[in-house]
């Protein structure tokens, strides 16, 4: 059995009573682009410390090849990190700050010459060598601090939250440019964020933080067609949870009882549930339909249209169901109820089998 | 719009500003000019006050005594500021405000009594030298009273606060990130210190500085207390000069070259750190 390229294994962080991760498991492969997507406090930071080597984890181990690299200081585990606040050395030039691990290693002149110049083209800002930190926007500011922690080869890359700071066009310019340079360099990410849309368009997998723990780890695809949890389903992507009680579990199967009598059967349950518990059914406004005839058992439910809004491209609809739990559809243009639909209807949503998701709820 | 930049404006400012303005003239220009224009005409017109202070072996080994005194109370006080200054920088808020009012409190303390109680520690049968000959550093008492040493000792206690505070307030500026970020480019503690630290400090430690090294060309408490009459130092001169000469030229004209000396190192902290420091 191969180890895995970087292994974080088992790792637990507390800071007197507040548990900051927990038994935070994952490995990633060489060249990966890993994200850690989560809501701020969910330990995706506190990880990424651990692995620079700021902090100590309280238990578990981090591995790169094969070795564990906790009793390595940070200034000897060759780690490079782009950082959410500004970092870049204040009194040095760009060139400086880029050259500054490299010095610090005391590599030749001309080698350092050569590889600052290759750094900063690598993030496209070829002949800034002279130009203080001061006088650049925060967006050069950050692709200077992407040099400076590239410019030795680091193993792995770090990068916690690095756009947060800046305007959302910039931020989707930025982030173009940080998949341009994995593919080019080939180098390990691991990237922190609280924004779904940026995990997405970076990474190769997403692992979901949500109060010290990962949640689920997986391609973006694969996280919002089969989420395993209600955390993960609501945090990627759009999504609607009608509340009723489980009739009966059986075989990763549930059928769900709502307040007015309805019942759902055999939808795939994730998690565990015990009958007469309550539980939560997932649906995704873009991926149900609309129509006059109710759908297979398990797919459908009967609704009452309370309301819908012509949007160009699609109309908006707003529906209730028998026991008054709100639902939104999106009929696209084209669509045959397009134009028919009215208020006060009475209708059926219809989804795929696959498409419905039933989550035990505490 | 742009009115504060009319005539009629900018007269008014300095209407307002004419209270301060003539305060400042009568407890500044006028005995600052009186003492240049003594230094100038007594005992009779001439710069011969100034050829005497310039050109005798003694005076000039006062001046010597005092850059001496000064330059090595700057060093010893910014080596031991900065780790000082440091440590509240990082320490826990409430640790560091008690150890603040504990250098406030000791600042606020007479300091005559502070520099008396000096004297008790640093004589032959001192505490201090007990210490070091218990230790074995030292089998004999050592001189640390009467003398440059004592003098040294004394006011770097003394002048340590003022240095502490202005590196104090550049640490605590300094984004910790910033240095995180060092570390993980490689850079050992030391080599931190020396290419990111200290040049974030270099701000504080220079207004530290010179605070400090102008404090003490002037200072006369601690020197007179903790120095012999061997070793007299610039205030001392000029006390004795006015006190016990009656000598007004003379005491004028080495308070002039003290003011004159400051207000050049004054110019220069200005020039090389105006605009940097923020
Ligand atoms: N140095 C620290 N001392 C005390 N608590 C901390 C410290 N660092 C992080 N925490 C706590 O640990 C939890 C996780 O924080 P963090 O890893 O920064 O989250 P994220 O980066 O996902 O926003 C939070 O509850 C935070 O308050
Ligand atoms: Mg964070």
């Amino acid at each position: 059995m191969t180890s895995p390229y970087l292994h974080i294994n088992g790792i637990r962080k507390t800071f007197g009573d507040v548990v900051a991760t927990d038994h935070v498991e994952l490995e990633i492969g060489e060249g990966e682009f890993m994200t850690f997507l989560g809501p701020s406090g969910s330990g995706k930071s506190t990880t990424l410390y651990i692995l620079a080597g700021f902090q100590d984890p309280t238990a578990g181990d981090i591995r790169l090849r094969g070795k564990s690299i906790l009793q390595t200081p940070s200034h000897k585990r060759n780690i490079g990190m782009v950082f959410q606040r500004y970092t870049l050395f204040p009194h040095l030039s760009v060139g400086e700050n880029v050259a500054f691990p490299l010095r610090v290693r005391r590599a030749p002149q001309a080698e350092i010459a050569a590889k600052v110049k290759r750094a900063l083209s690598l993030v496209r800002l070829d002949g800034f060598e002279e130009r203080m930190p001061a006088n650049m926007s925060g967006g050069q500011q950050q692709r200077v601090a992407l040099a400076r922690a590239l410019v030795y080869d680091p193993p792995v890359l770090l990068m916690d939250e690095p756009l947060s700071a800046l305007d959302k066009k910039l931020r989707e310019e930025i982030q173009y440019e940080i998949r341009r340079i994995h593919q080019q360099t080939g180098v390990t990410i691991l990237y922190v964020t609280h924004d779904q849309e940026e995990a997405l368009r970076l990474s190769d997998r997403i692992a979901v933080f949500n109060r010290g723990r990962i949640e689920q780890v997986g391609t973006g695809p694969e996280l919002y067609a089969s989420p395993a949890t209600h955390f993960v389903a609501d945090f990627i992507g759009d999504s609607a949870f009608l509340t009723g009680e489980l009739a009966e579990v059986k075989d990763g199967r549930a059928t769900l009882r709502f307040n007015d009598g309805t019942h759902l059967a055999d939808v795939p349950m994730h998690g565990a549930g015990a009958r007469g518990g309550k539980a939560e059914l997932m649906l995704r406004p873009e991926r149900i339909d609309l129509s006059d005839a109710a759908g297979p058992q398990g797919a459908s439910l009967p609704v009452t249209v309370e309301d819908v809004t012509f949007l160009g491209n699609n109309s908006a609809v707003t529906a209730r169901t028998g026991w008054g739990d709100p639902l939104y559809i999106r009929l696209n243009f084209g669509h045959p109820m397009m134009g028919s639909v009215g208020r006060g209807d009475k209708l059926h949503v219809r989804w795929q089998p696959q498409d419905a998701h039933v989550f035990p709820k505490a | 719009m742009l009115s504060f930049l009319t005539p009629a404006r900018r007269g008014s400012g300095l209407g307002m500003a004419m209270p301060a303005l003539l305060l400042l003239l009568a407890f500044f220009v006028i005995p600052v000019a009186a003492l240049l224009s003594r230094s100038v005409t007594e005992p009779v017109p001439g710069l011969q006050n100034y050829e005497t202070l310039l050109g005798s072996a003694t005076y000039l080994r006062i001046f010597f005594n005092t850059f001496l005194v000064s330059g090595l109370v700057t060093l010893i006080t910014a080596l031991i500021a900065f780790p000082v200054a440091w440590a509240l920088a990082i320490m826990p808020p409430r640790m560091a405000g008690v150890i603040f009012a504990v250098i406030l409190l000791s600042m606020w303390t007479n300091l005559l009594a502070r520099t008396y109680a000096w004297m008790v520690l640093l004589q032959q049968t001192g505490l201090v030298n007990r210490m070091l000959m218990a230790t074995g550093i030292i089998d004999q008492p050592i001189q640390l009273t009467n003398n440059l040493v004592g003098v040294t000792i004394g006011m770097v206690y003394i002048m340590l606060p003022f240095m502490i505070l202005p590196l104090y307030g550049v640490i605590k500026k300094i984004d910790p990130a910033i240095l995180q970020a060092a570390a993980l480019c490689g850079a050992t503690k030391s080599q931190a210190l020396r290419r990111v630290l200290l040049p974030l400090a270099t701000p504080g430690i220079a207004s530290g500085a010179l605070m400090v090294f102008v404090m003490s060309l002037g200072y006369f408490v601690t020197p007179s207390l903790l120095g012999g009459t061997a070793n007299m130092m610039l205030a001392e001169l000029i006390v004795q000069q006015v006190q016990s000469l009656l000598n007004w030229g003379m005491g004028g004209a080495a308070a002039f070259i003290l003011l004159v000396v400051t207000l050049a190192l004054y110019a220069l902290q200005l020039r090389l750190f105006e605009g940097k420091a923020r």
